[in-house]
């Protein structure tokens, strides 16, 4: 080989590698972990993993993936999605008492994406999509299909960048909401969505999460939030933006032996070996806001620096702690530590938050009943709320007894949507945008059916019940206390400290599932009850066919006695022989 | 001479005050449980409220027709396009007087009931005396009496409007009672030989509830007896228009429906639902917990099989065995669609059990009106016992229910075979003399 030739092999390499480097360099991953103290000894923890990759939304572009990981890009670009969020949860959130979580997700599963307006059969789309993506996460998903999605007109609205929004309207046929409320989440489903990320678990903040001590939380949620944001100002170009969320709340009770401290130890079992070196920024914070005379504590090793937020008229403290400085070993270990006697914060001066909701059933008996879902503002002035309600097609609605009052006063809704629900096809859909009065507490209620399923439609623990998935509101804060979603235009946790937005903070809630318990008939029974109602049958059709097909005749009565009729039995089978 | 004509007038004018009187009871007793506190408990009654004829279900579907969502595009609202229309008018405009409407009803069909059963009086009278030389000699005993025909009608409305069963059904203002409403109409002109009206009436009855479909064959048999006030037609050509009026009055209001919910998608809800049996809440029938407990892939094969056993099947030979008594077809069909259908109500019931007393002519041939009336009475009163054993207070299980409605259907099985038994047992006697004896020896009587 002559050394021009090396020399030009050498270049070509090069120069691939710039390519290549150059293309790896367009996307960016970011961990971080927020922890808050909440009320009455809780510890919310709330991780959040943002791969940003300054690409197209395409089908084409997730041929190629670097941080991004490929799984899901494929399924992605295979089923068309334009924006995507699943969110597996065990538990339920308390917003009376905790006040809004970064991300809200209902008991179970819930699923709801936005498909590309050149999709050509949603509803195949969907099915497949909910195949491919319960494989993906070892979840029961594949059982979303058309008996329980819908295509709410206002609650969800893309929360990403939306093209051609020049005419003013969105396609709502292109949105798919699910929610599947009796979902078990477990370790099954933790181990690929960890997959999923670029770390995987063997470094970084994701190393925290070992199932042995997540699952000992009273909340866990796990998030896959993907959708297309605004590359720069003009908001000409967009990026992809994938968010892995966690949110978890432990019960210091349980971890911290009583007292509210806490550590990464207590919480997760170990500490912090390194951050991931993929990673543009590892940070974890710490709420301090209520870090106050009264209920003092200590933060072991002493934070970086201290931010100071104000956000929607609240000023709020965090400290910060940047991973990516800490040597590897010894392992990090952060602790809060309480000085005594401020152990457990139960917080009986906080008020509740503006605005929080509550569902119920009533009625007693497997006839009929009714849900109630009472919305509290407690802001001194009117909000506008949308309600959204899922009804499982297993509950028959009557629209006629829906009753919305304030106070003892009904109110009339701005705008109503209703689409009855269809036995096994379709579940009832229930839109309302309302106008809660200033300091009241709202009651929406209707009344519903108890159904009578075929015996093969129960579940195996009939009598377990069935559930019902959460209702949703949504409305618009003034004030964001005890508010802690991400910006519209911000991707981090960060982006969030100091964002005024004039339009108030969006907060979507989501209700309690309801467990209803419906009649059930005798699973074995089958045989038993063919038999007797086909003998009813076969009562009518004797006689009848007798009277239509036979006369009636005149016969001598041989009066006989038992005996007479044995021998005349035996007598006619003797005179057989002897024939 | 003079003093007969007096007695009878005299007990025109008592059973005419008697007639008014026993509407009055019914409509006050009809009214006062429809505006009393219990008349929300009766509306939700299993047995009388069906997912077919409730009032809340018509509440629904005028209420989602009133805000422009189709009702037929879910699965609450099953009543016609025709009946979504007026029940739509009369709750805009006189909501008040409904009350008054579902009594008025009710009564208007007592008293067809009781022309009905005048005509068929009539009609029976003039059967006996045509036929009167092809019967034995020493029939006399069990010949046709005149207080049978004079109280018959009077017993019939009487059946009618004290009918627990039938006051339940119009205190929870069911739409039965306007089906019963048609079907009587029907009937009366059926039995009366107007026999264009009685294809009209019996298409409006049959787009109400299908099964009423049937009642077309005696409609047919009456008109070719070219019984009635106009004897210049034939027999045929009576049939001809006869059917003919039934399907064009069916094609047209049919049309119309199709008109008022723009589209055809209606008949899915409305006939599919009758059908298919999609909703199992409990009823006083056969079908709920048959195809609960049903395996899917005979579902559809057994559905088949009882449909057939409602509406088809017994058509055909009854109509031959009884074509000398079309208007005891009438009632026997009537009877057992009441039975078979997939949705029955106690209102439906009510219709043939009312008719019942046209026939007491029968009654001393019927041997099982004791067993009848014991088992319609036990389980009238342990159905809704063991309903709130199993939906309230849980001690209890479907297959009690089951028991009880399998009963309750025999009863009523049992009551329709041996009317049609007592029928052609009195047929037999009256060609055959009441002497049942074969050369001087005691014989007895057997379907052979």
């Amino acid at each position: 080989m002559r050394p021009t030739s090396a020399f030009y092999v050498v270049y070509l390499f090069v120069n691939c590698l710039k390519f290549g480097f150059s293309e790896f360099n367009k996307d960016r991953f970011h961990e971080e972990l927020l922890i808050k103290p909440l009320l009455g000894g809780r510890i919310y923890s709330y991780f959040q993993f943002t791969t940003i990759w300054d690409e197209e939304f395409k089908s084409e572009s997730f041929h190629h993936c670097h941080l991004f990981p490929r799984a899901l890009g494929e399924v992605v670009a295979r089923h068309n999605v334009r924006e995507l969020h699943i969110s597996l949860t065990q538990g339920t959130w308390r917003h009376e008492k905790w006040g809004y979580p970064v991300v809200d997700a209902p008991p179970g599963a819930e699923l709801w994406v936005w498909f590309k307006d050149d999709t050509k059969d949603v509803d195949s789309e969907w099915k497949h999509l909910t195949g491919a993506l319960s494989g993906l996460l070892c979840a029961s998903l594949n059982f979303i299909g058309g008996s329980n999605s819908l295509s709410p007109e206002m609650s969800f609205t893309p929360s990403g960048r939306v093209e051609d929004y020049g005419n003013g309207k969105l396609n709502s046929s292109y949105l798919k909401y699910a929610t599947l409320p009796r979902e078990v989440v477990c370790t099954e489903n933790l181990t690929p969505w960890k997959k999923l990320l670029p770390c995987d678990t063997k470094i970084g903040l994701s190393t925290l999460l070992n199932a042995g001590y997540i699952y000992n939380t009273n909340y866990l949620s796990l998030g896959i939030h993907l959708k297309p944001i605004c590359r720069d100002e003009e908001c000409s170009t967009s990026s992809i933006e994938l968010k892995q969320t966690v949110s978890l709340v432990y019960d210091t009770a349980i971890v911290g032996n009583g007292c509210q401290n806490w550590s990464l130890r207590s919480l997760f079992g170990r500490g912090l070996e390194g951050h991931c070196p993929l990673a543009s920024s590892s940070m974890i914070y710490v709420d301090i806001s209520q870090n106050t005379s009264s209920f003092a504590f200590r933060l072991d090793p002493p934070p970086d620096n201290i931010i100071t937020t104000l956000r929607g008229g609240q000023i709020g403290q965090l400290a910060a702690y940047d991973i990516s400085q800490m040597p590897s070993y010894p392992l990090f270990n952060l602790a809060a530590h309480h000085i005594p006697p401020s152990c457990v914060n139960l917080g009986v001066n906080i008020p509740p938050p503006l605005f929080h909701a509550s569902r119920y059933i009533i009625g007693y008996g497997q006839e009929r009943g009714g849900i109630v879902t009472r919305v509290y503002n407690n802001h001194r002035q009117e909000l506008e709320v949308l309600y959204f309600e899922n009804i499982p097609w297993f509950l028959p609605v009557y629209m006629h007894s829906l009753h919305i009052t304030s106070n003892g006063k009904s109110i009339e809704p701005l705008k109503k949507r209703y689409k009855p629900g269809v036995e096994r096809k379709r579940p009832y859909y229930l839109e309302i945008l309302l106008k809660l009065p200033p300091r009241s507490v709202t009651e929406i209620s209707f009344n519903f059916d108890y159904i009578f399923l075929k015996w093969q439609e129960y579940p195996p623990d009939a009598n377990h019940g069935f559930y019902v998935g959460s209702a949703v509101l949504t409305t618009y804060l003034p004030y964001a206390r005890n508010y802690t979603a991400s910006p519209m235009d911000g991707s981090l946790i960060a982006s969030s400290f100091n964002n005024g937005s004039k339009h108030g903070y969006i907060v979507q809630l989501r209700t309690e599932v309801l467990l209803v318990s419906l009649p059930t008939p005798d699973f074995s029974m089958p045989y038993n009850v063919i038999c007797l109602a086909c003998t009813v049958v076969a009562l009518a059709f004797g006689p009848l066919h007798n009277i239509t097909t036979k006369r009636l005749m005149l016969t001598n009565i041989q009066k006989r006695g038992a005996l007479d009729w044995i021998r005349s039995k035996f007598w006619w089978k003797a005179k057989v022989k002897s024939d | 001479m003079f003093l007969s004509i007096k007695i009878r007038i005299k007990s025109f004018a008592i059973m005419g005050t008697l007639l008014l009187t026993l509407h009055a009871v019914a409509g006050i007793a009809r009214y006062w449980l429809i505006n009393s506190e219990y008349q929300q408990t009766i509306a939700g009654r299993v047995e009388v409220s069906t997912p077919l004829n409730s009032w809340k279900r018509v509440t629904e579907g005028v209420y989602l027709y009133q805000e422009g969502i189709d009702p037929y595009s879910g699965d609450m609202f099953h009543e016609t396009p025709v009946g979504l229309y007026v029940f739509d008018w009369l709750i805009r405009n006189c909501s008040q007087w409904l009350g008054i409407i579902f009594v008025a009803s009710d009564l208007l069909t007592a008293h067809l009931l009781y022309m009905t059963a005048k005509y068929f009086m009539v009609e029976l009278v003039e059967t006996e005396n045509r036929e009167r030389n092809s019967y034995a000699k020493d029939v006399g005993n069990i010949l046709l009496k005149e207080k049978d025909l004079r109280e018959a009608p009077l017993h019939v409305a009487a059946a009618y409007l004290l009918n627990p069963y039938a006051l339940l059904s119009c205190a929870a203002l069911t739409t039965t009672v306007f089906s019963n409403l048609c079907l009587a109409s029907a009937l009366l002109a059926m039995v009366s030989g107007r026999h264009i009206l009685s294809g009209v009436f019996l298409a409006v009855a049959t787009y109400q509830s299908l099964y009423p479909a049937v009642l077309i064959v005696p409609s047919c048999m009456y008109a070719a007896r070219s019984f009635g006030p106009s004897k210049t037609i034939t027999g045929k050509f009576k049939v001809f228009t006869t059917v003919g009026v039934f399907l064009i009055s069916l094609a047209f209001i049919l049309c119309a429906s199709a008109k008022i919910s723009s589209g055809w998608h209606f008949l899915n809800s409305v006939y599919g639902c009758i059908l298919t049996v999609p909703d199992l809440r409990p009823n006083v029938g056969l079908f709920w917990y048959f195809f609960t407990e049903m395996f899917e892939h005979f579902r559809s094969l057994f559905l088949a099989a009882f449909q057939l056993n409602a509406l088809a099947l017994y058509v055909g030979p009854l109509s031959m065995r009884l074509r000398s008594a079309p208007f005891l077809l009438a009632e026997a069909l009537v009877a057992l669609a009441a039975v078979f259908r997939s949705y029955p109500s106690l209102g439906d019931i009510a219709l043939p059990l009312a008719l019942l007393p046209m026939w007491r002519h029968l009654f001393a041939y019927m041997q099982q009106g004791f067993i009848v009336g014991c088992f319609l009475l036990i389980t009238s009163v342990l159905g809704p016992t063991v309903w709130h054993l199993w939906i309230y207070s849980r001690s209890a299980n479907a297959n009690f229910y089951f028991g009880v409605t399998l009963f309750f259907a025999t009863a009523q099985i049992f009551l329709i075979t041996d009317l049609l038994f007592a029928h052609i047992k009195r047929e037999f006697s009256l060609r055959n003399g009441l002497k049942q004896e074969i050369d001087g020896k005691a014989a007895k009587l057997v379907l052979e």
